[in-house]
C-alpha cells in the first residue's frame, strides 16, 4: 500500500486462516480434532494437484512466478508424481491411528 | 439419537440472542447466545453429519470447505466484537450440546472475565512488512554468463544482494515493530506467512499483531502512515480492525 487503507481493508485467506486455525482461545470441545494436522504446506501441494484453476480463482497463483515450475522446464506428469508422493509422506507423518468415533488423543500445542 | 451438536465461536461480555439474530454462521446456521453469569458463549447448532469427528476431519482436508468455514467463523466473531468485548475461539470447537457449553463456561468464567477486562475497548491490527529491495544493479549481469566461473560470480552477486536486502529489511522490521509497539497495549510477532501459500510477490519480514485501544487508533495509524511514507510502495500491509485472536491465552483456560 502507498497510503493507509480504510478500516476493514480486505484481509487475505492466509490472514484469516492463520488466526482461526492457529490463534484464538483453545477450549477442548467434545469432538476432538487436531487442527495442526492441516499443514498449510500440504494444502499448497494439494492445490497444485487438485485444481490450478480453482486456486487461481482464489487469488493463489504463486507457481506462475516460480521458475522451477515453469512448463517446458519440467515434465508435469513427473512433477505430479513427485508431489503426490510428498503428500503421502506428509499424511503418513501426521496421520492419527484412531479411525473410529471414539475421542482421539488430546491435540498437541506446538511452537 | 443425537443428530446435532453445539459449535462455539467466541466468549463475550453478556449480549442477547436478539443482538445476533441476523447473523449466519458456519454452514449458514443461526447464531445464538448461551448466557452464563458474567460471560456469554456465541454458538450455533450444527449437524453431526458435518461436525462429528470423522466428518469434520474430512472437511478440514477440503480447502474449499475450510476456506468457507474459516471465513464464516471469522465473520461471526467480527460481528460479536462490534457488539461487545470478544474472546475469539479457534475454529472447530464443538460440544455435544448446550449443557456441555455451560459446563465449559462455568469452568473458565473467572479467568475469562479477567481476560475480557484486558481486551475492553481494544482492537487487533495486523501489520505485515515485505522485503522490497532496489533491483540488483545490472552491471555485469546483462550478458549471459559464458563460462562456469562467470555464472558462479553472477550467482554469488545475486545471493549477496538478496542477503543484504533481507538484512536491511530485518533491521527495518525490528524498528517498525518497536515504533508501533509504543502506541499499542500489547504486540506479538507471528511466523511470516509462507510466500508460496500467500502468493506474495516479496518475502515477508514481519508478521505482527498489535492490540490498540480505540482512543489510540489515530496515533497508531499516524505511526503507520509515517512508516509507509518512508518505505518503498507496498512494503507494508495493514489489516484490521480484527477481533483479538492474537491476544487471548493460547493454553486452555
Amino acid at each position: 500500500m502507498t497510503s493507509l487503507p480504510a478500516r476493514q481493508d480486505a484481509s487475505t485467506l492466509a490472514d484469516v486462516l492463520e488466526r482461526v486455525l492457529d490463534k484464538g482461545l483453545v477450549i477442548a470441545g467434545d469432538i476432538r480434532v487436531n487442527l495442526l494436522d492441516i499443514e498449510l504446506l500440504t494444502i499448497k501441494i494439494r492445490l497444485l494437484i487438485a485444481s490450478v484453476d480453482k486456486a487461481r480463482e482464489m487469488g493463489i497463483d504463486w507457481w506462475e512466478h516460480d521458475p522451477t515450475l515453469s512448463v517446458g522446464q519440467r515434465d508435469i506428469a513427473e512433477e505430479n508424481r513427485a508431489l503426490r508422493s510428498r503428500v503421502a509422506e506428509l499424511e503418513a507423518a501426521s496421520h492419527r491411528p484412531a479411525q473410529n468415533e471414539a475421542a482421539s488423543p488430546q491435540a498437541q500445542e506446538h511452537e | 439419537m443425537r443428530t446435532t451438536a453445539t459449535y462455539l465461536y467466541a466468549i463475550t461480555r453478556p449480549i442477547s440472542s436478539a443482538e445476533v439474530s441476523e447473523l449466519r454462521g458456519v454452514g449458514g446456521t443461526a447464531v445464538r447466545v448461551i448466557a452464563h453469569r458474567e460471560i456469554a458463549g456465541l454458538v450455533s447448532t450444527v449437524e453431526l453429519s458435518d461436525f462429528a469427528e470423522q466428518a469434520l476431519a474430512a472437511h478440514l482436508e477440503d480447502l474449499d470447505w475450510l476456506a468457507r468455514t474459516a471465513r464464516e467463523h471469522d465473520e461471526v466473531v467480527r460481528a460479536a466484537a462490534r457488539i461487545a468485548t470478544t474472546m475469539p475461539l479457534r475454529m472447530a470447537t464443538v460440544c455435544l450440546d448446550d449443557d456441555a457449553v455451560h459446563t465449559r463456561l462455568e469452568t473458565l468464567s473467572h479467568s475469562a472475565v479477567a481476560v475480557l477486562s484486558e481486551l475492553d475497548g481494544c482492537d487487533e491490527w495486523g501489520v505485515k512488512m515485505f522485503a522490497i529491495g532496489p533491483p540488483p544493479s545490472t552491471e555485469g549481469t546483462t550478458a549471459e554468463p559464458s563460462t562456469g566461473t562467470a555464472y558462479l560470480t553472477q550467482r554469488r552477486r545475486q545471493l549477496a544482494h538478496r542477503d543484504s536486502t533481507r538484512e536491511t529489511a530485518a533491521h527495518d522490521a525490528g524498528a517498525a515493530f518497536a515504533r508501533l509497539s509504543k502506541v499499542a497495549v500489547a504486540s506479538r510477532q507471528h511466523r511470516p506467512q509462507d510466500q508460496r501459500l500467500s502468493g506474495a510477490e516479496h518475502p515477508m519480514v514481519l508478521n505482527a499483531a498489535f492490540l490498540v485501544t480505540r482512543q489510540d487508533e489515530d496515533a497508531f495509524r499516524a505511526v503507520m502512515t509515517d512508516l509507509v511514507e518512508q518505505s518503498p510502495p507496498d512494503a507494508f500491509a495493514l489489516t484490521g480492525p480484527w477481533p483479538p485472536y492474537s491476544f487471548v491465552p493460547s493454553e486452555d483456560l
